[in-house]
């Protein structure tokens, strides 16, 4: 039982693979399923740059063991698009939202959440709620600027 | 920064946990992971089982009456910040909850992992002893119910058997004309607490708990004394004295200690609003 079979959707996709039950679902991703979009950092939940869509919530795929996605569906960075998603592409873009670009694809995913409620954040509170995604260029001024852009967008595209 | 190997088993059925947990040695229970995951990918434990609780329906329920509320062990964060699940504390549960690590972290992470795990800077230790809420526990020897005070007995270290599984976590309803305020002071966003304090403030009597300043939250009882004798605000420097004797801290951390309990019972009191958490 230290080899488990597990069967999820990635990306729309379903998908199969046995793999050591060690494996967590950035692993999966990255070394099963070739999708190495989803960045390991720290690797033990603090920098957020594994975020992943599970069942539509963000979760760190560090944290987040393969064998417990049985039948879940994922969505990583390479699968992320309908309006919200580009809204956010064009708002990083714009606002010069990455550097390196290490960190994008966990900043575009909890963006993408944000961008999902149709909330208005002030400054401080778009601060607190990407606080657990780290920048180490620390170019987070252009950050918070794009993530509040693509939510107001959000917003207005619905009214 | 990969676990070392075990092997994993997902029970359906409470029933089938209880037999996996009876019949395996170095058995480890997995909720939400997120104090366990990281704690496995730094190799700080290596089970030699693994068994995830979360694909068990029956623990994602929950129960409320007159009483108060009932959370299926697998109840997670963000259900009780997103008011998903009923709060029998007016507000103090969500209030917690929001800043307990971040959103990813809060997507997953369980009220009863939380307990077992038995962290004292942790946000549930602290809220679930000062509400004097209770664990459902169940082996195949049987089932018990523990109050959180007398579950938690130090770091990393509960009453739980290796064979006992928490399967639901009961929250009293705050009694009326409680008025309560937390304090939660870390680092930054997310991070563990440094300082935290729990008042609940009703008339004539002021209930204190403090977390982050010993292995398990403490009651104030001696602070709790001196508050009850004192006419009118007391001094910084007397509320520190009194957290020193409660907690044996001294210095700056005493200090932080007495800044924290001293805005939790301003925002008990109403005195001033209730803000976010402070970044010391």
């Amino acid at each position: 039982m230290s080899e488990i079979t597990v069967e999820l959707t990635v990306n729309r996709r379903a998908r199969t693979a046995t793999v050591p039950a060690r494996t967590t679902l950035a692993d999966l991703l990255r070394d099963s399923f070739g999708l190495t979009g989803t960045h390991l950092g720290c690797e033990q939940g603090v920098c957020g740059a594994c975020t992943v869509l599970l069942d539509e919530l963000p979760v760190r795929a560090c944290l987040t063991l393969a064998a417990s996605c049985q039948g879940s569906e994922v969505v990583t960075i390479e699968g992320l698009d309908g309006p919200d998603a580009e809204r956010i592409r064009a708002a990083f873009s714009r606002e010069g939202a990455l550097q390196c670009g290490f960190c994008t694809p966990g900043m575009v995913l909890s963006c993408y959440e944000l961008a999902r409620r149709r909330q208005v954040l002030t400054r401080d509170e778009a601060c607190m709620a990407m606080s657990g995604n780290i920048c180490r260029c620390t170019g987070y001024n252009g950050i918070i600027r794009a993530v509040r852009s693509a939510i107001a967008e959000g917003i207005e595209s619905e009214s | 920064m990969k676990p070392a190997e075990f092997a994993y088993h997902r029970p359906d059925s409470v029933e089938e946990a209880l037999g996996l947990l009876g019949e395996l040695e170095e058995a480890k229970v997995l909720g939400g992971g997120q104090s366990l995951l990281p704690i496995l990918n730094m190799r700080l434990a290596a089970p030699a089982h693994l068994i995830d609780i979360t694909g068990i329906r029956a623990l994602r329920r929950f129960e409320e009456d007159d009483s108060g509320v009932r959370y299926g062990a697998v109840t997670t964060h963000m259900m009780i910040e997103d008011g998903l699940v009923p709060d029998p504390a007016r507000g103090l549960l969500p209030h917690a909850a929001a800043g307990i690590g971040y959103r990813a972290v809060r997507n997953r992470g369980t009220i009863a992992g939380s307990l077992a795990h038995s962290d004292s800077s942790a946000e549930w230790p602290t809220v679930l002893s000062a509400l004097d809420a209770a664990v459902h526990v169940r082996s195949n020897r049987g089932d018990r119910r523990i109050p959180v005070r007398e579950l938690l007995l130090g770091f990393f270290t509960t009453a739980l058997a290796e064979d006992e599984l928490i399967t639901a976590v009961e929250v009293p309803r705050l009694r009326e004309g409680t008025r309560w305020g937390m304090v939660k002071m870390a680092r930054k966003p997310g991070e563990f607490a440094e300082s935290l304090a729990i008042t609940l403030v009703r008339p004539g009597e002021t209930e204190i708990w403090l977390g982050a300043a010993r292995d398990v939250p403490v009651r104030l009882a001696e602070t709790e004394t001196v508050l009850a004798g004192s006419i009118g605000p007391i001094a910084l420097e007397q509320l520190a004295e009194a957290i020193g004797a409660d907690t044996g801290s001294s210095g700056y951390e005493r200090q932080r200690h007495a800044v924290a309990v001293r805005r939790a019972l301003e925002t008990a009191r109403g005195e001033t609003v209730r803000g976010a958490e402070v970044h010391v």
